[in-house]
């Protein structure tokens, strides 16, 4: 009898350590590049001027403002304003609550910076009540060495 | 005399009886000592299954939780200020006339805009247009004839309808244009 019929039926194993292999450095990839979605950013499709004279943001202290827009975004108007988990309705009261909410964020950090969000297709007239809001709040707040700064969030489309 | 060293013991009194006493001597013998020796250790290995296991569902929720987005940009803008704050200025310091830009979302849904530079100058129709105009207003450091400094204040100023995307534009023209006082006007008609 021969050796092969001796040692009975050969075992068949795959050799599984390069598939480990890939599918670590699978995993580390996804860790690196995903970020945790952010409460705080509303999914808008943001302005993409071209060749923007834009820069990245900074770890500075900031609150995000989201201008969250009807649907259709297309109809140009805004039902809400977000900051956080926080909403304020689209009109006078809402932009006067989101003025007090701004002012008390200010008066715990007066060098705070506001991130403001709104979708391309939304109209003006729905934007600037939160500019307006903003530098109330600042004016609000008493001290003078408090300036509204405000950075206009845009994707860098290439 | 000296005495003689102590005669040592034999093999069965330090370590027991020879397991193998009781085994038939010869071939037999002799074949199961090669065997033992010819395995060696025994062979250790890991069960990978559970392992493996993890690292998929990992690979799996990493891979549906991430979404690919493109990366956000800021442009810094300081709102002027309100309130108090203004009436510390100096009463004879005099006023740069601000640069009045407007803009208008035209056509159907708004897609087409309309610029118009307050004053008598050639009016631009695109951003491109508008960013040349202010580039060449400019007083900077290889150009004497400019009309504006860098710091020179410049209003953009949307209509009510303007789509953010077109004020967005225009600041972009000249924030490229590196002017450093841009802000946003009250909305116009």
């Amino acid at each position: 009898m021969s050796a092969v019929f001796k040692r009975g039926s050969a075992r068949i194993q795959a050799n599984l350590t390069p598939m480990i292999d890939v599918t670590f450095l699978l995993i580390v990839f996804f860790v690196l590049v995903s970020q945790i979605v952010e409460v705080e950013n509303v999914k808008l499709q943001l302005p993409a001027p071209e060749d923007p004279a834009t820069e990245l943001p900074d770890d500075e202290q900031r609150v995000v403002i989201n201008v969250v827009p009807a649907q259709p975004a297309t109809t140009g108007r805004a039902i809400e304003y977000r900051v956080g988990s926080r909403r304020f309705a689209a009109g006078e009261e809402g932009v006067d609550a989101l003025a007090d909410h701004v002012m008390r964020l200010y008066s715990g950090n007066p060098t705070l910076r506001i991130n403001l969000r709104a979708d391309r297709d939304t109209q003006y007239e729905w934007i600037e009540p939160v500019l307006r809001a903003i530098s109330i709040a600042a004016a609000r707040t008493g001290e003078s060495g408090i300036t509204a700064r405000v950075n206009l969030v845009v994707v860098k489309e290439d | 005399m000296a005495e003689s060293a102590p005669k040592p013991k034999p093999p069965s009194e330090l370590f027991g009886p020879d397991p193998l006493a009781d085994l038939p001597t010869g071939d037999y013998r002799r074949s199961r000592v090669r065997r033992r020796r010819t395995t060696g250790t025994a062979r250790i290995s890991l069960n990978l299954t559970a392992m493996i296991d993890v690292v998929f569902l990992l690979l799996i929720y990493f891979m549906a939780g991430t979404s690919f987005k493109l990366g956000e940009e800021i442009y810094r803008m300081d709102l002027p200020e309100r309130g108090p704050s203004n009436a510390q200025r100096d009463p004879f310091e005099l006023d740069d006339e601000p640069l009045r830009i407007r803009i208008a979302s035209v056509g159907q849904r708004g897609r087409s805009y309309r610029i118009r530079v307050e004053g008598p100058y050639q009016q631009p129709d695109t951003f491109e247009e508008l960013l040349t105009f202010l580039r060449e207003r400019q007083i900077g450091p290889f150009t004497t004839r400019g009309l504006f400094e860098a710091d020179h204040p410049i209003i953009i100023e949307p209509t009510r309808t303007a789509r953010w995307e077109h004020a967005m534009g225009a600041f972009n023209a000249a924030a490229r244009a590196r002017y450093t006082n841009i802000t946003f006007a009250r909305p116009g008609g």
